[in-house]
């Protein structure tokens, strides 16, 4: 037994010198502090830096559409190029925006992501910490069709965009309805709030912080304020405190009407979906109207799938890539942001059968031909062309406002 | 003669009914593996086929299924000699406050894996660890607790007068391990490597954070595809790829297991 100590001994100095590595380590800690900003330099230089560059695009993967697009049609674009471009899936964008935050803060400058799919509260939290690379986007060439001063696409959710990030595509908030069920459906959201109490349990929304929930309670706040312009973008608690409890009691005063009287709501979307899909409700609701003609071709929603066009007109919102401060491979990144922006990807991206994603690119810089190409997409039943879905399209709301409002139907809506 | 055979009888009917709670659930899977379209309010689905099988193998399941059983392996090729290690020393009551040390090494199991995960991210990337080494080990510290715990378990039952005997016959100390310790061990091994194994196949957290993204396993392709709607054929037929092989390991170590007992 005596023999045994030293061993013993030994092991517990292995255990200390351990715990102070580990304090030595953590405790030099280098944060970077503000954005990093890209050399301006000339896009042939980047051509040539890019040229064998490997690069990781983290991407939301539960779109098959969109993941084939990434595999077969961006990635072998890229190849030409030199680029070798790698997909990675992940089922949370945060995942990726956590990674980089832990590389940066680790010091890493041969990161694992070199792109990310992102907008909105990902995208702010890495600006708030410095993690994108600034000031590229103006230096892509194809960056010439885009109008800068589309409002989508110079600010993301509130937050000036700073070429941090460049624009991928569009998006538009939009409800949904079987219009089998649904003969004579509302024209407005005001119209909408009606028809649901006129019609109990055959209506819901996924709970905030879902993100699609989230988008309805702020459709809700731009009607019952009496319109967009009333909602300041910028937040502050002084326009909470006056326009949020219209809303919380409108939402309030819904909930009986709701499916299962509103005593609980689907957790997600997915769930809505699910709803929808099984005649238990006759709307659902979408970011992503692309998908519609998809689910309702696959069969999971029924033929009789209709988008509702409301007066006031939708929220719209667009969606970017992302460069890291962290990415050994940033000119690889920027030549496959360029490339996602050249008019022959965006319209194969917007082709229905390929991704049916709303092109970023102004149709008026376009060249003559490119544009009769758009026009020629051929369109659904199901869903009505970009241009008539988002008219009066409404802009985002800042960060700020999205998680006040999440909490304030959580404190009243959720536990009242 | 009748309470053995009453008792027989209902040992066989709880056995029955608990294959059939854990057989229930996957039922479902198994029809929507195969159904191209399955709308409410069917019972069975309306069109059969192999969509699912299709679009999860054009997701990258075969690879998937490749690294998650590579990951799985190396962590239960790692944390089963440990545990077995600790599991001795700490059912030899030789280890000075072997409570403290039990407890450290039980932690794991307390700690959420998104705060360690996301902690330890950090401090492997300073130390410029390789993203697939830096997941292995955080999933073997992971896995310590299931194979130390049943080590531990093992070795407080397991006599050493056998491998004293054996020395004494004169036999080495490396073939007393292979001889004696080994055989009268191996069901214990082979259940503490199992619960290894499924640390690491089963991990999405740690692979996805720590991982880079280098490592695109099952769980994480169940996860992305289970993320949206409409992929349910999609999502069944990565669930089942999921959990086959660790059941079909499970009836391997339950036989060796039986074998032991022997």
């Amino acid at each position: 037994m005596a023999l045994r100590r030293p061993a013993s001994r030994r092991a517990r100095a292995t255990v200390v010198g351990a715990g102070a590595l580990l304090l030595a380590v953590t405790g030099c800690s280098a944060p970077g502090g503000g954005p990093t900003t890209a050399p301006a330099r000339d896009w042939d230089d980047v051509l040539t830096e890019a040229d064998g560059q490997t690069v990781r695009l983290w991407m939301y993967g539960g779109e098959d559409k969109g993941n084939a697009y990434v595999d077969d049609v961006l990635a072998p674009a890229a190849a030409e190029q030199g680029v070798t471009l790698e997909r990675v899936p992940i089922a949370d964008t945060a995942d990726a925006v956590n990674r980089v935050l832990s590389e940066r803060q680790a010091g890493v400058t041969e990161g694992e992501v070199d792109l990310i799919w992102i907008n909105g509260a990902n995208f702010a939290t890495g600006q708030q910490a410095g993690a994108w690379l600034c000031g590229w986007t103006s230096m892509l060439p194809n960056i010439e069709y885009v109008d800068p001063e589309d409002p989508l696409l110079a600010t993301d959710f509130g937050r000036d965009v700073d070429g941090c990030e460049a624009p991928w595509h569009k998006a538009q908030y939009a409800f949904v309805y079987d219009a089998a069920r649904v003969p004579d459906p509302p024209g407005s959201v005001e119209e909408l709030l009606t028809w649901i109490g006129e019609n109990p349990g055959r209506f819901t929304y996924p709970a905030p912080p879902d993100f699609t929930g989230s988008v309805f309670v702020r459709q809700v706040l731009y009607s019952v304020s009496g319109g967009v312009d009333e909602v300041p973008l910028e937040f502050s608690e002084d326009a909470y405190d006056e326009l949020a409890p219209e809303l919380l009691r409108t939402l309030e005063e819904l909930e009986p009407a709701l499916w299962r009287e509103g005593q609980t709501y689907p957790q997600s979307l997915a769930e809505l979906d699910q709803l929808y899909a099984d005649g238990q409700v006759d709307f659902t609701m979408t970011y992503g109207p692309a998908t519609l003609p998809d689910l309702v071709a696959d069969g999971t929603f029924p033929p009789t799938t209709r988008v509702l066009l409301v007066e006031d007109g939708t929220i719209g919102n667009a969606s970017f890539l992302a460069v890291p401060a962290t990415s050994g491979s940033q000119a690889g990144a920027m030549v496959v942001a360029d490339l996602a922006l050249s008019p022959e990807q965006q319209l194969a991206k917007a082709r229905p059968e390929v991704w049916g994603q709303y092109t970023v690119l102004d149709p008026e810089r376009l060249p003559a031909q490119v544009q009769a190409q758009f026009a020629e997409l051929p369109q659904s039943e199901v869903l009505p062309p970009y241009a008539e879905l988002s008219e009066d399209a409404d802009p985002e709301v800042e960060a700020e406002w999205v998680t006040a409002l999440d909490e304030g139907w959580r404190r009243q809506i959720a536990a009242g | 003669m009748s309470t053995v055979r009453i008792a027989l009888a209902a040992s066989r009917t709880g056995r029955g009914l608990l294959a059939l709670w854990l057989v229930l659930p996957v039922v479902p899977l198994l029809l929507w593996a195969f159904a191209d379209s399955w709308a409410f309010p069917a019972l069975l689905p309306q069109d059969w086929g192999t969509r699912g099988l299709t679009e999860a193998s054009a997701a990258g399941a075969g690879g998937a299924l490749a690294r998650s059983t590579l990951l799985g392996a190396a962590v239960a090729l790692l944390a089963t000699p440990l545990g077995a290690m600790a599991g001795r020393a700490l059912a030899s009551r030789q280890v000075p406050g072997s409570t403290a040390v039990l407890a450290v090494l039980l932690s794991p199991l307390v700690l959420p894996p998104f705060a360690v995960a996301l902690g330890l991210d950090v401090l492997l990337l300073r130390l410029r660890v390789p993203a697939t080494l830096g997941v292995v080990v955080l999933l073997v510290v992971a896995a310590l607790p299931y194979t130390t715990i049943t080590m531990r378990a093992a070795y407080a039952a397991h006599d050493r007068g056998f491998e004293d005997e054996a020395r004494v016959l004169g036999a080495t100390r490396w073939r007393t391990v292979r001889s004696v310790q080994l055989p009268l061990l191996a069901p214990a091994l082979a259940g503490a490597a199992f619960l290894a194994f499924l640390v690491g196949w089963s991990d999405y957290i740690v692979t996805v954070l720590v991982g880079g993204g280098r490592l695109t396993t099952l769980p994480l392709l169940l996860a992305s595809a289970a993320s949206a709607t409409g992929n349910d054929a999609q999502v069944a037929v990565l669930s089942l790829t999921s959990i086959l092989p660790p059941v079909a390991l499970l009836a391997v170590v339950g036989s060796l297991g039986r074998r032991g007992r022997r």
